[in-house]
């Protein structure tokens, strides 16, 4: 009796189940993207984080707000959408628009044809200044950019009674003072899941020391790793290594932000992201200053991440998505993206109005002023070169005395990824 | 004397264990319940300063009932698909003749030694032919594809173990195999069906592997991709984070401590009454 009632109740809950399973798949079948609704530009998007989320929605809001061609924003982690984009790109029916930053990844899937030209937008952006043209190439649309710095808390600058120093001298004196003062000087957050933000030091000295030109040719496969010039920006960084937070290769980057919050050091080099990692009321305490410059005939080089939209070659709506990245180009829709961000990112359009914070106007003056400006390690090289930079760095961090085997390590790591 | 002392010293390392065994599901329950504020503010290893559910709300709002629901529509129906077809196979497989089973079982189970790693491009284009790519089916066919060999060599073996009599007594009294199956040899079957359910259920709720493969939309997408969509770029909102991964623990949870009476009974009543 009792196993009859069990196989009954099985056999009606299976067959309720398949009914139901079938059935809901039907509709998600005719829903999802792939069943591509005629005139609607897809954009598949990576900026999961809470604020950038809610940013690129209302972009895309305010674009079909317009009554002209609509478009539809998907958000995957940005973890997925880095691994699975060969895939999408590759697939029958890709994505029409994808939220990316440009770089050697970008020329690649350029050169095997994977990429809509879309030359006829850039028309429409003839304010732009030539670097992000040089830039973007005839793939990219530049949207919002942020800045790298040393960021700081105003009250305990004040309270050590100490002031941002312009030159590297002034620089490790700020040092030595914060430790006599029983603070960490320099925070660092290499460890956990964020090894890459070492390389943010890496890139600064070598643009400081070596100018962003020889940077760029290093990171392009066209200098070696081993070679004295790279080997002499070690020399600086040495010498702020004992004022460095001595578990900065053990904690993530977040837990660096926290650790700036309270007080426990005195300063981070982060992105301009890192706001989003403070709470709401430290946010007008915090102020920054530049990466010291060490040699001042170097023309001053600054780290400016530029992200945007490219499109795909496949896309059948073309004339859709070109409408989407010209507004997506404009004051208005940077605009539009800003106000509903975190607000420490910068527009691309010379004209449009940033979230106008004193942080924020403080960082569009600090880029206009360089000469150069570079994207990132892994931006400006490859992903598949960070990785080997993360090695060498960390190791450095911790056996700083091991340089030269560290430098042939990398230079052989490198030679590995440019050859494949 | 000495048989407390030993009593004593297994309480304490038991305990221990247990508390280790417990402290990150207390660190991220005590996490879910602070504000980003304060975890921004104080760091997460910090005593927590803060006593709210937002996270929850936040998590279930931010994509997380859709997600749930989509984990529902994909798990429930391939574990009643997958067992349904692995314990028929093991029923032929098992109590029949077939030739060439052994090669049958041994093909299946080789099937499962492959690293998923290597299908992951082939299912992905393989799904995009067939026109599936992107919705639930091509994630439930291939979950049932991926868990069907190894279904069926538990099941087999479950199979194979049941006394002949039972079969043959069963036959003399004008049985024929469908009947046998349906009424003698599936409840007997009963507790590792319920073993394997359970542990089914567990594997495809908490599978990120093939979801990120064959689906690209976030409507679409079940409960473990849509926990990593909730970490960002370069910052996560931890007490979200943890929240969201509280509230996706639940079925599995649910589901193992309801079948989990199942098995053990089972277990104890054995397979002849």
């Amino acid at each position: 009796m009792d196993r009859r009632h069990f196989l009954r109740v099985t056999a009606a809950a299976g067959a309720g189940l398949l009914v139901s399973g079938t059935a809901s798949c039907a509709t998600s079948a005719s829903s999802g993207p792939v069943a591509q609704t005629a005139g609607t530009a897809t954009i598949q998007s990576n900026l999961s984080a809470p604020a950038a989320k809610a940013a690129i929605e209302a972009l895309v809001k305010a674009f079909n707000d317009r009554k002209g061609s609509q478009a539809s924003v998907n958000t995957v982690a940005s973890e997925t959408f880095r691994t699975q984009l060969p895939s999408y790109l590759t697939s029958a029916n890709p994505p029409d628009l994808f939220t990316w930053y440009p770089g050697s990844l970008l020329k690649g899937y350029e050169e095997k044809g994977l990429l809509l030209d879309v030359s006829d937008v850039w028309q429409t952006m003839g304010d732009y200044p030539q670097a992000f043209k040089t830039l973007s190439g005839r793939v990219f649309v530049p949207t919002t950019y942020y800045w790298w710095s040393f960021f700081y808390r105003r009250s305990n600058f004040q309270k050590w009674g100490v002031t941002p120093p312009k030159t590297w001298q002034e620089f490790v004196a700020l040092c030595q003072t914060l430790q006599s003062k029983g603070v960490i000087p320099l925070g660092m957050g290499a460890g956990s899941d964020s090894p890459w933000t070492a390389s943010s030091w890496f890139d600064y000295f070598n643009i400081r020391i070596n100018g962003a030109p020889f940077h760029r040719e290093l990171l392009a496969g066209k200098q070696r790793f081993d070679d004295p010039k790279v080997k002499a920006i070690f020399t600086p960084w040495r010498e702020v290594l004992p004022y460095t937070d001595p578990n900065g290769t053990a904690i993530g980057f977040q837990e660096a932000t926290t650790a700036l919050l309270q007080g426990r050091t005195g300063m981070l080099l982060t992105g301009a992201f890192f706001a989003d990692a403070a709470p709401k009321d430290a946010l007008d305490d915090i102020d920054f200053f530049r990466f010291p410059i060490i040699d001042p005939k170097v023309p001053l080089a600054e780290e400016g991440p530029t992200d945007g939209f490219f499109a795909s070659s496949k896309s059948p709506h073309v004339k859709e998505l070109k409408e989407f990245l010209t507004y997506a180009a404009s004051a208005e829709g940077q605009e539009v993206y800003i106000k509903n961000s975190s607000g420490t990112i910068l527009p691309t359009h010379p004209n449009a109005k940033d979230s106008g914070t004193p942080l924020v106007q403080k960082g569009r003056a600090h880029l206009k002023e360089a000469a150069e400006i570079t994207q990132f390690f892994n931006r400006d090289s490859s992903d598949a070169l960070q990785p080997t930079a993360d090695a060498a760095l960390i190791k450095f961090l911790q056996q700083p005395d091991q340089l030269d085997t560290i430098l042939a390590d990398w230079q052989k790591a490198a030679q590995q990824v440019w050859s494949s | 004397m000495s048989s407390s002392t030993s009593g004593r010293v297994f309480h304490a390392v038991a305990g221990t264990v247990s508390f280790l065994w417990l402290l990150p599901i207390v660190a991220v329950l005590i996490t879910a319940v602070r504000s980003f504020d304060d975890i921004a503010a104080h760091g997460l290893a910090s005593t927590p300063q803060s006593f709210t559910f937002a996270g929850f709300g936040e998590a279930w709002t931010n994509g997380g009932a859709r997600a749930m629901w989509n984990s529902v529509l994909v798990t429930v129906p391939t574990v009643f698909l997958s067992l349904a077809l692995s314990s028929a196979a093991a029923y032929a497989l098992s109590r029949f003749e077939i030739p060439g089973r052994r090669s049958i079982i041994l093909l299946m189970l080789a099937g499962n030694l492959l690293p998923p790693q290597i299908l992951l491009v082939p299912v992905s284009k393989l799904t995009e032919l067939l026109g599936i790519y992107d919705t639930l089916v091509a994630l439930i066919v291939v979950q049932v594809g991926f868990g069907l060999g190894f279904y069926t060599f538990v099941l087999q073996g479950f199979m194979r173990a049941m006394p002949n009599e039972v079969q043959e007594a069963a036959t003399i009294d004008g049985a024929g195999p469908v009947q046998i199956f349906w009424r003698i040899v599936l409840p007997m079957t009963r507790p590792a069906l319920a073993a394997l359910a359970a542990l089914a259920f567990t594997w495809i709720f908490n599978d990120l592997l093939w979801a990120i493969t064959v689906l690209r939309s976030s409507s679409v997408m079940p409960v473990t991709p849509a926990l990593l969509a909730l970490q960002g770029q370069y910052v996560s909102n931890w007490n979200v984070i943890a929240a969201g991964s509280v509230i996706a623990a639940i079925p599995t949870v649910a589901v193992f401590l309801r079948f989990q009476r199942h098995f053990i009974s089972g277990l104890a009543v054995g397979a002849v009454k």
